[in-house]
């Protein structure tokens, strides 16, 4: 491999860590609110949200990612490959990560919330100052997985001509007709990309113990 | 007012809801598949919104690949050489094969300008412009691989070819041929795309892959060290650009600038630099109809 295949596979990772890190912001902030708003159980909002939860989780990236660029024209859309593909991504993590935040409410202490009330807090002021911190804490294990999970999925959306670093890999080899040596710099990049997250996750977790204690 | 029931929500009802999520599915696809042709844009809407946008691809050399970062091959020289012809702007877009013929027909661009063989599938779908390169499928074996010499020798043996190609479609002459000399086909495993089919041949997990004539010689003559050429497995064979069929006008403008190309002899320059010979003996037409290939290609219906 010369220097213009390294500048390629990082070009890829950047291209894969960008597109996963903004699809992740996204779909945990919208399955908190799809959460929410599950738990409130809002007749015909509660059944669209339990269908899209089924769909989302059992379509597969690649069909899901092909499905969204491919009829964007039959709506008279003209969608950017990258905001497909980042569509795509939030779709799918999304549904999953609505079901992390939903566990975690569901098994929230009832006695704080009775004792939160006892003390004249209103719902959103429980939610926010004594809910919320702990649910994070005890979504974060399910949320990093499903995370690393959308990362390790991300080289679907290839597939609509995003050149994430699994692509490049493609690109490299369909030259070179030895893929080996691209691929095996592309496992050490996800090792390295995941392994950030991980990390992040046990700076969080001693963060909220020394709280906590 | 924000409610927090404690009570538990119904578990969910799977099987129906999986059954409905399919249905919904389906319907959607159809209705898209229903719709599709009604996007492509012919000339007069490529000339009054001042572009052309066409799909090509990134792993398929030499017709188009990438290196060190930049496109090459065939087709890039040919999207240059129409760009200077062309009074409208060409964009292009790199997608990988798997969707992009599919992304074409539903409209995501007006062509493809990428070595798509001819096939009597997408013949149904697409118009292709005059051929400019031989298909002819052929075997590659690994170099020292003496059990390999003609067609009878690959009776029974584990072959790779591309997934959704026309190289998969005309594997029944294959068989045709093996089955008249007493033979059978072996194993045929399928792959996304040709690094990965090559790898394994090289590994020893195939014992033949199946490619047309161009990547055959480009392969081969990258690769001599590891890969040799095998016997012919199909009859002739075309590469051309597809152009669909609700799109005739284009058709003809691109037929018009491909005997611009033939009449400055500026294609046989670029056929010799790319494909290492020109050619000479393809048909001149478009192909629009699965007859006219039949006649062409000397294929029995």
């Amino acid at each position: 491999m010369n220097a213009s295949a390294w500048q390629m596979l990082l070009e890829g990772a950047w291209t894969t860590v960008w597109i996963s890190g903004v699809s992740i912001a996204l779909g945990v902030t919208a399955g908190l609110i799809l959460a929410l708003i599950r738990i409130a159980r809002i007749p015909v909002v509660d059944q669209i949200l339990v269908l899209y939860i089924s769909l989302a989780r059992a379509t597969p990236l690649v069909t899901l990612a092909l499905f969204i660029f491919l009829s964007a024209p039959t709506f008279g859309l003209n969608l950017d490959r990258n905001v497909a593909g980042i569509l795509a991504l939030t779709l799918n993590t999304t549904a999953f990560n609505a079901e992390i935040w939903r566990s975690a409410f569901r098994n929230f202490s009832r006695e704080q919330r009775e004792a939160a009330m006892a003390a004249g807090m209103t719902p959103w002021v429980t939610f926010r100052r004594i809910m919320l911190p702990q649910m994070m804490i005890t979504s974060l294990p399910g949320l990093i997985n499903e995370m690393s999970f959308l990362i390790k999925g991300s080289p679907a959306i290839a597939v609509i001509g995003i050149v994430d670093l699994t692509r490049v890999t493609n690109r490299i080899s369909a030259v070179t007709y030895e893929p080996l040596p691209p691929i095996l710099v592309a496992c050490a990049l996800y090792m390295a990309a995941i392994g950030c997250l991980v990390w992040l996750q046990r700076l969080a977790e001693h963060r909220a113990n020394r709280l906590a204690t | 007012m924000m409610r927090f029931p404690t009570r538990k929500p119904n578990a969910f009802h799977l099987p129906s809801l999986a059954a409905k999520a399919m249905a919904g599915t389906l319907v959607a696809l159809s209705l898209s598949t229903l719709s599709l042709t009604a996007f492509a844009a012919d000339l007069p809407e490529i000339e009054s919104r001042g572009y052309l946008s066409v799909a090509t691809e990134d792993n398929y050399a030499p017709f188009n690949f990438i290196e060190d970062g930049n496109a090459k091959g065939f087709n890039t020289d040919m999207l240059e050489e129409l760009r200077n012809y062309a009074d409208f702007e060409v964009r292009q877009d790199i997608l990988p094969w798997t969707g992009l013929l599919a992304a074409v027909s539903t409209g995501q661009y007006d062509m493809a300008l990428t070595g798509a063989s001819v096939s009597d599938e997408r013949l149904r779908v697409f118009n292709y412009t005059a051929p400019y390169a031989s298909a002819q499928h052929f075997a590659i074996k690994r170099v020292g691989d003496d059990s390999i010499e003609s067609v009878a020798d690959l009776s029974g043996k584990t072959l790779g070819v591309q997934a959704g190609s026309v190289l998969l479609s005309r594997l029944p002459e294959l068989e045709k041929m093996l089955k008249e000399q007493g033979g059978e086909m072996g194993e045929v495993v399928q792959y996304e795309s040709y690094p990965e089919a090559f790898a394994d041949l090289a590994n020893g997990r195939l014992d033949f892959v199946i490619d047309s004539a161009v990547p055959v010689n480009t392969l081969v003559a990258s690769k001599p060290d590891v890969f040799a050429k095998g016997p012919a497995v199909s009859g002739a064979g075309y590469v051309s650009w597809p152009i669909p069929k609700s799109s005739p006008e284009l058709l003809a403008y691109m037929t018009k600038f491909l005997e611009h190309m033939k009449e400055t002899g500026r294609l046989a320059e670029l056929q010799e630099k790319w494909f290492g010979e020109s050619f000479p003996d393809l048909p001149d037409e478009p192909l629009e109809s699965v007859e006219q290939f039949h006649e062409l290609a000397g294929l029995s219906d």
